[in-house]
């Protein structure tokens, strides 16, 4: 039995591995892929600029990576795992370990390509700004990775907390629905803060008169815009650290999975939702510099009313936790 | 080509600097896992962000299938570069695993610190989370 137990660590080790290096993959290449393409234009249209175009390209590159380096690091942990020492726990452990980073590097693969790309395409625009649209780029990306850090985070946590004496039904289900509330709910708030620091960029080399206001209405929508994957880490936290009883239907577990699943799917939307907020209101400062009050007003109402729609999973998600 | 060796250049020597300084001082406090483990993921880091700027020209200067097959290697044998320090701090006792991660971020630690300071220390570009001065605005080159 011993063994058997053993060789199941290994497989679902090796698929944690897979899935977390397979799935982090996605983000960053299609958020270097964006990058290079909107590279490709800038250089078309000034080709004398060239080499700024490609430092710009090559410091957002290697910001945009962090995400998949992230993966790369848990899927290393998890193929030479040290298997003496295993239960029949750690092989949901190890599935959602790799799941939840997997999921939670597509976002911000794909945020913090767009702010670059945006930036190569500034820079064409208005040369003599490239050093504050280079250190908006960076700042933006750099933000736009806190989900996939939040996924990382809850991937560590399952990987390194001791689940020794927790009864394996329903634990195995509440480590499964902390993978996929934490990976999943990181998805949409990468993609929303990726959209803001693009606007961001674009805003500034429209208009580098607005440019304080066009940074500090950005910070703002990327900080409301991020809330929906502090939510999945939430209830990843709650679903990891909380003990709860052993139960022998197996309604509980699905509870709890369900708990994980609602809060992950939930939050994707209005990650993605507030984003599309705060991308209108930090584009439209730049070309209507006087309305920036008016649109910051408009921005965090349209970004409480998208946010909703995530407090109600959140909400489902606590009564599938506590109540049920 | 030179503006990115610059800045590979730049970013690189100080990485390396501060691995190295940052190592020697846990050599000293007995805490030799960690500055080794620290100077390996640098060094690895290092690399990959070179071959990434290597690579770049590559990608844009020729045919798109070409450019598809380029970036596939590139990402691939970059990725499998990145493993051998973790494999290494996994199997060898004597590097620290957490060091060897925070030695695979020190380039992009290194770029978000270095604008950083020279947005709010090193320059003149304090404008950014303030108004701007009217007559530095004026310098400025609108091509749009």
């Amino acid at each position: 039995m011993t063994d058997d137990i053993q060789v199941w660590v290994k497989v679902a080790a090796f698929i944690g591995g897979g899935m977390a290096m397979g799935f982090g993959a996605i983000g960053a290449a299609i958020g270097e892929g964006y990058t290079a393409a909107k590279a490709n234009e800038a250089i078309a249209r000034s080709p004398q600029i060239s080499g700024d175009l490609f430092k710009t390209m090559l410091l957002g590159q290697a910001i945009a990576e962090t995400a998949s380096i992230f993966a790369l690091i848990i899927a290393m942990l998890l193929l030479f795992a040290d298997f003496s020492n295993v239960s029949t726990l750690t092989i949901s452990i190890f599935l959602s370990s790799g799941l939840c980073m997997g999921l939670g590097a597509i976002g911000s693969g794909i945020g913090s390509g767009l702010p670059t790309g945006e930036a190569c395409t500034g820079i064409v625009r208005q040369p003599g700004m490239k050093n504050r649209i280079t250190t908006i780029m960076l700042a933006g990306s750099a933000i736009a990775q806190s989900p996939a850090i939040f996924a990382l985070v809850t991937s560590l946590i399952l990987l390194f907390v001791d689940f020794t004496g927790r009864p394996v039904s329903p634990t195995w289900a509440a480590i499964i629905g902390a993978g996929f509330a934490s990976g999943l709910g990181a998805i949409g708030s990468g993609i929303g803060e990726g959209l803001v620091a693009k606007s961001g960029c674009e805003g500034i080399a429209r208009q580098p008169l607005a440019a304080t206001r066009t940074t500090n209405v950005m910070l703002l929508g990327m900080a409301v815009t991020e809330t929906t994957a502090i939510y999945g880490l939430l209830i990843a936290c709650i679903l990891i650290f909380k003990s709860f009883p052993a139960a022998e239907s197996i309604a509980s577990s699905m509870a709890l999975l369900g708990a994980g699943l609602c809060m992950g799917i939930g939050a994707i939307g209005p990650g993605i939702g507030e984003g599309f907020t705060a991308q209108s209101a930090v584009k439209w400062i730049s070309r209507s510099e006087s309305s920036t009050a008016q649109l910051t007003r408009s921005m965090l109402v349209g970004q409480a009313v998208a946010e909703s729609t995530g407090i109600y999973a959140l909400v489902i998600s606590l009564v599938l936790i506590f109540v049920i | 080509m030179e503006e990115i060796r610059k800045v590979q250049k730049r970013y690189c020597s100080i990485a390396i600097t501060f691995a190295i300084f940052a190592g020697i001082i846990f050599f000293l406090f007995g805490l030799k896992p960690i500055g080794k483990g620290l100077i390996l993921g640098t060094i690895f880091s290092i690399i990959n962000f070179i071959l990434m700027g290597e690579t770049l020209p590559l990608k844009i200067g020729i045919s798109r299938n070409r450019a598809g097959v380029y970036s596939f290697l590139s990402i691939l044998s970059r990725y499998a570069l990145l493993a051998i320090p973790l494999v290494l701090s996994i199997k060898l006792a004597r590097f620290n695993i957490g060091a060897t991660v925070c030695g695979l971020f020190m380039v992009q630690l290194v770029i978000l610190t270095d604008e950083i300071l020279h947005q709010f220390y090193f320059s003149n570009r304090k404008d950014l989370f303030f108004k701007p001065k009217k007559n530095r605005t004026k310098k400025l080159l609108w091509k749009n």
